[in-house]
């Protein structure tokens, strides 16, 4: 029998403090795979790379590359479920192991704590390990419950595939790997002209400045609406999923428009095509459920019966 | 708490100052700066960048103001407003690093303290915890998830210590 793959589970901030479903669901998803994912003992923020990128590249580079040395001691790659912690730690993963005078200087700062940077294990988003390592064909093996007739909108973000010529991933222009992934599920793509525009969250321009970033999202709302709607958007990215989910909630408060759009992780969307129950990873714990006291449009996702039979 | 960045509004009636070579030379080392000369303002930049229809300063007059030496280019909106979308490097017929560049500007704008108030804020975030939220541990246990995995965050702070992330802008 081959060994199971292995994986450190870099977390990040987002996904285990504010949407701690998208960390259920995934530890669902990669054990129906066969895919070990490991407990990252001494993990930080990555750091996020919109902020921290913003302040000093040396000290965003230490950050991150604390962070990295933490799995090069146990000897297994990263895998993470953020695309800004994916642009962190991948990027200068890549940065440290080509720019020698970056890496002395960080290798100066982790010294002070007795760690050094060596490049010796690679970083990837779980897409990276659904795509290369699994494989769509047996993703679909592994779905048993197809969300047959579900409208599905598709939110891909930027930084697992941007800038293409140095991540090498995807043609970002006309990418094809998320949507494989997520047509999986048995729910059908929907294409709308904003696809490919950022969520408004990026950079920290949500940081920067709350109004503007949400006047993208809504942006995005409204292609999808011209599309003719969605009964879900779907991202691999949980920063984009708090812009889109708690958007909507901020949007109405900020621009007077309701929108009612259900938002999912790759790895929820996957979590109920393989047959887990929304409850089992708590999707309606979504902040924008509890925010405005409603919750997942069950019928329009096709799994009303399901739900009220578990309630 | 006032606003102090993005003051460039416009370049209307705007004087500015002799062109600013040793400027120029400064954002030239920066990452993807060799090749700010390459720019022959086609605009294409700005055309692919969601921000565009809402910043004052668009990314193509940014690069203009980098080669004309304009220290000013510090105050513009599109610094900060920028999405790290990678749109702009991407779409660049010269194959300028146009993203990478901003990064090093934002990089020299914090130094003057000219930031939006919220990163100040996650500065000290990141040096306190370690991380920019707390858990919420009801929920947590609700869905039977063993506690986020223990960080020492006297590590981070000697780390952040040694890089100086508390004193980077000047007179900190």
């Amino acid at each position: 029998m081959s060994k199971r793959p292995a994986y450190y589970h870099f977390l990040g901030c987002i996904i285990p403090h504010r949407y701690p479903s998208i960390e259920k669901a995934t530890k669902l998803v990669f054990n129906d795979l066969g895919i070990d994912l490991l407990d990252m003992v001494g993990a930080s923020c990555c750091p996020a790379p919109g902020v921290f990128g913003s302040f000093d590249r040396v000290t965003w580079a230490t950050i991150a590359a604390r962070n990295l040395t933490i799995a090069e001691q146990g000897g297994h790659p990263i895998t993470t479920g953020c695309n800004g912690c994916f642009a962190s730690l991948w990027d200068s993963n890549h940065e440290l192991k080509e720019d020698e005078e970056l890496r002395a200087a960080v290798n100066r700062n982790l010294a002070d704590i007795g760690r050094e940077f060596k490049g010796t294990i690679e970083v990837t988003h779980y897409l990276d390990v659904l795509h290369d390592v699994v494989g769509t064909q047996k993703v679909k093996e592994h779905v048993t419950r197809p969300l047959n007739g579900v409208r599905m909108a598709l939110h891909p973000g930027c930084h697992w595939m941007r800038p293409k010529l140095v991540k090498k991933k995807d043609d970002s222009e006309r990418p094809h790997i998320f949507r494989e992934i997520c047509e999986t599920s048995g729910a059908k793509y929907v294409h709308y002209k904003d696809e490919l525009i950022c969520c408004g969250a990026g950079g920290a321009v949500r940081t920067a400045d709350l109004k503007t970033s949400l006047d993208f999202t809504k942006q995005k709302f409204d292609s999808i609406a011209a599309a003719g709607g969605a009964d879900v958007i779907v991202t691999p990215c949980p920063f984009c999923l708090l812009q889109l989910d708690t958007g909507q909630v901020e949007i109405q408060k900020l621009f007077g428009v309701e929108y009612k759009f259900d938002i999912m992780h790759v790895s929820e969307l996957l979590a109920l095509a393989f047959g887990h129950e929304p409850d089992e990873f708590g999707l309606a714990n979504h902040l924008q459920y509890s925010q405005r006291k409603t919750e997942p449009n069950w019928e329009r996702l096709n799994l009303r019966a399901k739900a009220k039979a578990t309630a | 708490m006032a606003e102090n960045w993005g003051q460039l509004k416009s370049f209307e009636g705007k004087k500015f100052e002799a062109l600013d070579a040793e400027f120029t030379k400064e954002v030239s080392k920066l990452i993807g700066g060799q090749d700010l000369t390459a720019c022959f303002q086609c605009a294409k930049c700005s055309a692919g960048c969601p921000v565009s229809d809402k910043v004052n300063i668009q990314v193509h007059e940014l690069m203009r103001m980098l080669l004309f030496g304009f220290r000013e280019v510090l105050d513009t909106d599109m610094v900060w407003l920028c999405t790290t979308c990678y749109q702009c490097q991407q779409r660049c017929p010269q194959g300028i690093e146009i993203t990478d560049i901003i990064f090093g500007l934002k990089n020299m704008a914090f130094r003057k303290g000219i930031t939006p108030p919220g990163y100040v804020t996650s500065r000290k975030a990141l040096y306190d915890n370690g991380k920019l939220y707390e858990p919420t541990d009801w929920e947590r246990d609700d869905l039977a998830l063993p506690p986020v995995p223990h960080l020492d965050v006297a590590e981070t702070r000697k780390v952040l210590g040694k890089t100086g992330l508390m004193r980077l802008q000047e007179g900190e």
